[in-house]
């Protein structure tokens, strides 16, 4: 199987923002950050965002970038950092 | 309401002010409610049922007030409201959190950006309400707005969306005890006020300053009051968010203690109010 560093990091900054107790035992890269996922509210998916611009020095557009698609799961995130990094 | 609302400013709102009141004598559930929480307060005998009455009948004039009854211009409302301690704000040079409260009258929001304050409101769907006639829509095209709420597209791009309002330098209005994640309670006299931390993430995110704001009726005049920003963020978040707690709770104590009948939300929130 392809190792995909990017999607990895971000699920590894999805799994530490959620922490042990919410991120769920059989938690994959499709598993939505929010309600029946890692149950993430506003300000851990705040925080999730501004780690990813750290993480990878990009910085997303508020309006365009972060949308509920983009923002459904750690692959659709990951997907958008590596947008934003070959654009 | 929208009988009422052809009247002349403040019939309507007086009306819906009495209809509240006497209400609580066709739900006896309510005046209960009403009675019971006055009873936090040193009173005693009609004093205590006059407070109690006094919360419905505010209930009722804040419904209107919510609903901007009988005021049919941004200007009409403009009349209708005070603001102090606005040097606060303009003594903060870079963007800043207007941090408002469920106690007093609703919609400080639209009564900022009325008397002038170029404020974006952060909130709940329906919580910035203005009228959809022809002398608001300027009013409301001007007014930039971030809605938060679980069916709100994206709430989290929301406060990323807050975060960069505040680092361009704008000025953030939200309420304290809006939705999301509780901080602390603070504990008043009959219930206590939830405290969310949306507002502390973003203070500590961007290290804009934090003002307090409280609102109350003076007669007819909303008579909104910025007070002096919460100290700056300390580098211990615990320590950072009990200095914050000390603060409002102190701010919230004298609020309620100076205008008991305007706690409404203490008293009619469910679940707010607490066995004593």
């Amino acid at each position: 199987m392809t190792v995909d560093p990017i999607l990895e990091r971000v699920q590894a900054l999805v799994t530490e923002v959620a922490g042990p107790e919410r991120a769920p035992a059989d938690a994959d890269p499709d598993t939505p950050l929010g309600d029946s996922g890692y149950w993430l509210d506003s300000v851990d998916v705040l925080e999730v965002i501004l780690a990813c611009e750290r993480e990878f020095g990009t910085v997303f557009e508020e309006g365009a970038d972060l949308t509920p698609e983009t923002l459904y799961s750690a692959r659709r995130l990951a997907d958008l950092v590596r947008s934003k990094l070959s654009a | 309401m929208r009988a009422l609302d052809p009247l002349p400013w403040p019939w309507g709102e007086e009306i819906l002010a009495k209809l509240f009141a006497a209400k609580a004598f066709i739900r006896p559930r309510l005046l209960r409610k009403a009675v019971a929480w006055a009873g936090h307060y040193p009173l005693a005998g009609r004093s205590r049922w006059r407070l109690a009455l006094s919360c419905c009948a505010h209930h009722g004039r804040f419904v209107a007030r919510q609903a901007l009854l009988g005021i049919r211009t941004p200007e009409d409302l403009r009349r209708h409201v005070i603001l102090k301690g606005e040097a606060h704000l303009t003594a903060a040079s870079t963007g800043a959190i207007l941090l408002g409260f469920h106690l007093g009258p609703p919609g400080v929001a639209v009564a900022l950006r009325a008397v002038g304050l170029p404020v974006t409101w952060m909130g709940g769907l329906r919580a910035f309400r203005t009228r959809w006639n022809a002398p608001w829509q300027p009013f409301r095209q001007a007014s930039d707005t971030l809605t938060l709420s679980r069916s709100a597209p994206s709430p989290g791009g929301v406060l990323y969306r807050a975060r960069r309002l505040l680092l361009d330098g704008g000025t953030l209005y939200v309420a304290a005890e809006g939705g999301g994640r509780e901080a602390f309670r603070v504990a008043l006299p009959g219930g206590f006020a939830r405290i969310r931390s949306g507002w502390f993430v973003l203070r500590r995110q961007c290290g804009v300053p934090v003002l307090p704001v409280l609102t109350h009726l003076e007669g007819l005049t909303q008579v909104i009051t910025i007070y002096p920003p919460l100290p700056p963020p300390h580098p211990d978040q615990a320590r950072d968010l009990e200095v914050c707690r000390l603060r409002l709770a102190a701010l919230l104590e004298d609020y309620a203690r100076r205008f008991p009948e305007q706690c409404y939300a203490l008293t009619f929130r469910a679940g707010a109010t607490q066995p004593s």
